[in-house]
């Protein structure tokens, strides 16, 4: 490129100034000029993570090592981390968190690739309709969808036990939410359904993008729905499988609201999850140090998903 | 001489008193143009008015604004969910309000940690002796700091449906008289006769944390146990009676005499109560009535918790506010002067008392509910009043394990005894703690 061209380039980004500096910038090596540019640009969001993101990140990882109150700020190095492997309550909280997450997650992914793999070849008007229905949970707001599940769960006037009883496959109302035995398989129907609606979406689009000459050539060629699926849709949707997993994975493990409007971690802690805990050691006890450090350790946790995640999922990923 | 000198010392008194006087109106004209802007947050307490919660409140602000001019107070209406962590939240940032209307459990909770202003200057010789009640006074203060300003007090009670006892002819099997006291063989034979009546009995609620306090003094009283000692230094709800009145309730549930409510809370339960789904609720109060008036389509009758020798022993709220310190004298000064205008108007502090529906710590209010017989019994429930143990240290701690402590029972996941065991050796360390 010469000169003159670069000055042209120049004039279309900044207005000819006569100024020294302006001269400097406008004669700049054009890889320079576009980072500093890219940088202003990404400034208000860099800013933006910073203050909302990463600060808070360090303070809780900070204060995580104190006895951290109202009035008290004392430090206690690792104190809080050796209590939390003492703490049966976190222990049991832990083990619900993976539960959770080991227990719905897979469904999660089996459902939405049937559903969208179902629906993705139909009419617009009919793909819209489904996509609309299972995607409705999630503009909803949660609140207002969990309310509604604690009306269906409710033992007394409860839909669901009234439905049981009039088929007679009950003869007592089920206290869905406050029996050991059901209580944690309630919560995970309820992060179920609540967590279905954003992967359906994004195989439907992902499916309607596949190259449809592949597909076809494949079945001239005589292979069967399952092959096509395995050998051609498959790795082609996976990149958006490992997106839907890792952001469900990392959903389950940060369940707190339906807990705490649902169950409150009951009945004796059998739904208890490491969010929750956080929660009620923060706010309802004000012991910030200590939930600090459970927050650190479940970001610790989620971390090692992570990564154990992509190993096993990015070998098969082409993009 | 002596003439003079009476004539200076007449001169010198009037002197002082016209000085002193002019002082005090000096004083209080510059506190009527005290100039501030003030927060309060208010659970709901009061009752609605037209059905809207906060109506009632900015009536009290309009009323107090006309003798201070100058001091705008913004209020909020916060519910029992979720405030108490709003509550704490803000203290953390330091955006809380200046005035909150709650009870002690909580506020002396917050003097303890240093967030609030002194009210000592507040409680008067003249307003100590007006009370007349070392439990109310003892229940406001840390140490010589005094900083709840209490308003008014009542007793938590159980609550029947008295149409659905009339309609089943069960409402002999409650003692309507005197302080309709009754015992534990009593309750069981009523809850026996109303599940023959295919009628739901109270859910025993144990989730969120709400409304804990009835679930204890329920327990507590069955077999004459008590939540902590005499002097409010340890608990002992896991000695023989409280193990007792525990598995009274464990199997009143499994024989279906009575509710599991691992997953209903305080608020759900009452709820069910007011909508006559069951017979009864463990906890109720003039307060509790006033604000579910509207839901309420039967007439419900209080009565006091059964217990195996008759005497029960009860758990009362005190109302009251508290300042906090958000280091600004102005506005510590104005928060003062509105908890005095609620509480201390010749005409609204009355007014006040009358609209929580629960009864003034101030003798000289008088009976604020005459001819009004549920009110005027109530009033006489003060002798059965136990010790008020919701200011010891650890409160906040001592409430997460109590309904973990009664859900492990309903479970099964332990004994009664074992989970009251347990819950006792949490609640007494958080005290050391």
């Amino acid at each position: 490129m010469d000169n003159n061209s670069l000055k042209a380039q120049g004039n279309l980004i900044m207005p000819p100034l006569k100024d020294a500096r302006f001269r400097r910038w406008r004669t700049m090596p054009k890889d320079i000029h576009e980072t500093i540019v890219a940088g202003v640009f990404l400034l208000p969001a860099i800013c933006f993570f910073a203050v909302f993101v990463v600060y808070p990140i360090i303070v809780s990882i900070f204060t995580s090592f104190f006895n951290y109150s109202i009035n008290r700020f004392e430090f206690l190095g690792f104190g809080n981390y050796i209590n939390l492997f003492k703490d049966e309550v976190f222990l049991k909280s832990m083990k619900n968190t993976i539960v959770l997450v080991i227990g719905v997650v897979p469904f999660i992914i089996l459902f939405s690739i049937f559903v969208a793999l179902t629906i993705y070849q139909k009419s617009s008007l009919v793909c819209s309709f489904f996509r609309g229905v299972f995607y409705l949970p999630v503009v909803t707001g949660t609140v207002s969808v969990i309310v509604v599940w604690k009306w269906i769960f409710d033992p007394l006037s409860g839909i669901l036990n009234w439905f049981l009883e009039t088929l007679g496959m009950i003869n007592q109302p089920i206290m869905w939410l406050g029996d050991k035995h059901y209580a944690l398989w309630s919560i995970l129907l309820v992060l179920f359904t609540t967590s279905i609606g954003q992967p359906i979406v994004l195989y439907i689009a992902a499916l309607s993008n596949l190259d449809k000459s592949h597909i076809e050539a494949a079945e001239i060629d005589g292979a069967t729905n399952w092959q096509v699926f395995k050998y051609i849709k498959w790795p082609c949707i996976m990149p958006t499988t490992l997106y839907v997993v890792v952001i469900t994975i990392i959903n389950s493990f940060q369940c707190f609201s339906l807990i705490q409007l649902l169950t409150s971690g009951g009945p004796n802690y059998h739904t208890s999850t490491v969010m929750y805990l956080v929660y009620e050691t923060a706010f309802k006890l004000t012991q910030f140090g200590y939930a600090n450090a459970m927050g650190v350790i479940l970001a610790v946790v989620i971390g090692f998903f992570s990564i154990l995640q992509f190993k096993f999922f990015s070998n098969k990923v082409e993009y | 001489m002596k003439k003079v000198f009476s004539l200076l010392m007449v001169t010198l008194l009037l002197l002082v008193t016209v000085v002193s006087g002019n002082i005090q109106v000096g004083a209080a004209d510059d506190l009527a143009q005290l100039k501030a802007e003030i927060t309060w947050w208010n659970f709901p307490n009061f009752m609605a008015v037209d059905g809207v919660i906060g109506k009632y409140e900015q009536s009290i602000i309009t009323a107090f604004n006309q003798k201070y001019p100058n001091i705008k107070v913004n209020l909020e209406n916060i519910d029992f969910a979720s405030g108490p962590e709003k509550i704490n939240t803000a203290i953390q940032g330091k955006t809380v309000c200046d005035v909150l209307f709650d009870a002690p459990g909580r506020i002396i909770a917050y003097g303890k940690s240093g967030v609030l202003a002194d009210l000592s200057d507040m409680f008067t010789g003249e307003f100590i002796k007006d009370v007349n009640n070392n439990n109310i006074i003892n229940a406001c203060k840390v140490g010589n700091k005094y900083y709840m300003y209490p308003i008014s007090s009542a007793p938590f009670l159980m609550g029947f449906n008295k149409n659905m006892l009339e309609k089943h002819g069960l409402l002999n099997m409650l003692n309507l008289k005197g302080d309709r006291t009754w015992t534990t063989s009593q309750y069981k034979a009523l809850l026996e006769a109303l599940k023959a009546k295919k009628e739901r009995g109270a859910i025993i609620f144990c989730s969120s944390q709400g409304g804990d306090q009835g679930t204890r003094a329920f327990i507590a009283n069955l077999y004459d146990s008590s939540i902590t000692d005499e002097k409010i230094t340890k608990y002992t709800i896991n000695d023989q009676g409280g193990v007792r009145g525990l598995e009274f309730v464990v199997n009143a549930i499994k024989s279906g005499l009575l509710l599991n409510g691992s997953a209903s809370d305080g608020t759900a339960a009452i709820d069910e109560f007011c909508a006559q789904r069951v017979s009864h609720t463990i906890l109720f109060s003039s307060g509790l009535f006033a604000t579910k008036k509207d839901q309420i389509k039967f007439e419900p009758i209080m009565v006091p918790f059964p217990s195996a020798d008759g005497i029960p022993e009860l758990e009362y709220l005190i109302d009251g506010f508290c300042v906090f310190d958000n280091g600004d004298a102005n506005k510590i000064k104005a928060s003062k002067l509105l908890i005095d205008f609620i509480c201390n108007d010749s005409i609204w502090g009355p007014k006040n008392v009358k609209a929580t529906n629960t009864f003034p710590v101030r003798s000289s209010f008088g009976n604020l509910y005459k001819g009004d017989e549920t009110m005027t019994y109530l009033a006489g429930l003060t002798k059965y009043y136990s010790p008020y143990y919701n200011t010891i240290d650890g409160f906040a701690k001592m409430r997460t394990a109590w309904f973990p402590a009664l859900q492990a029972a309903f479970t099964g996941d332990k004994t009664p005894k074992q989970a009251l065991d347990d819950f006792v050796k949490v609640a007494n360390d958080s005290i050391k703690q």
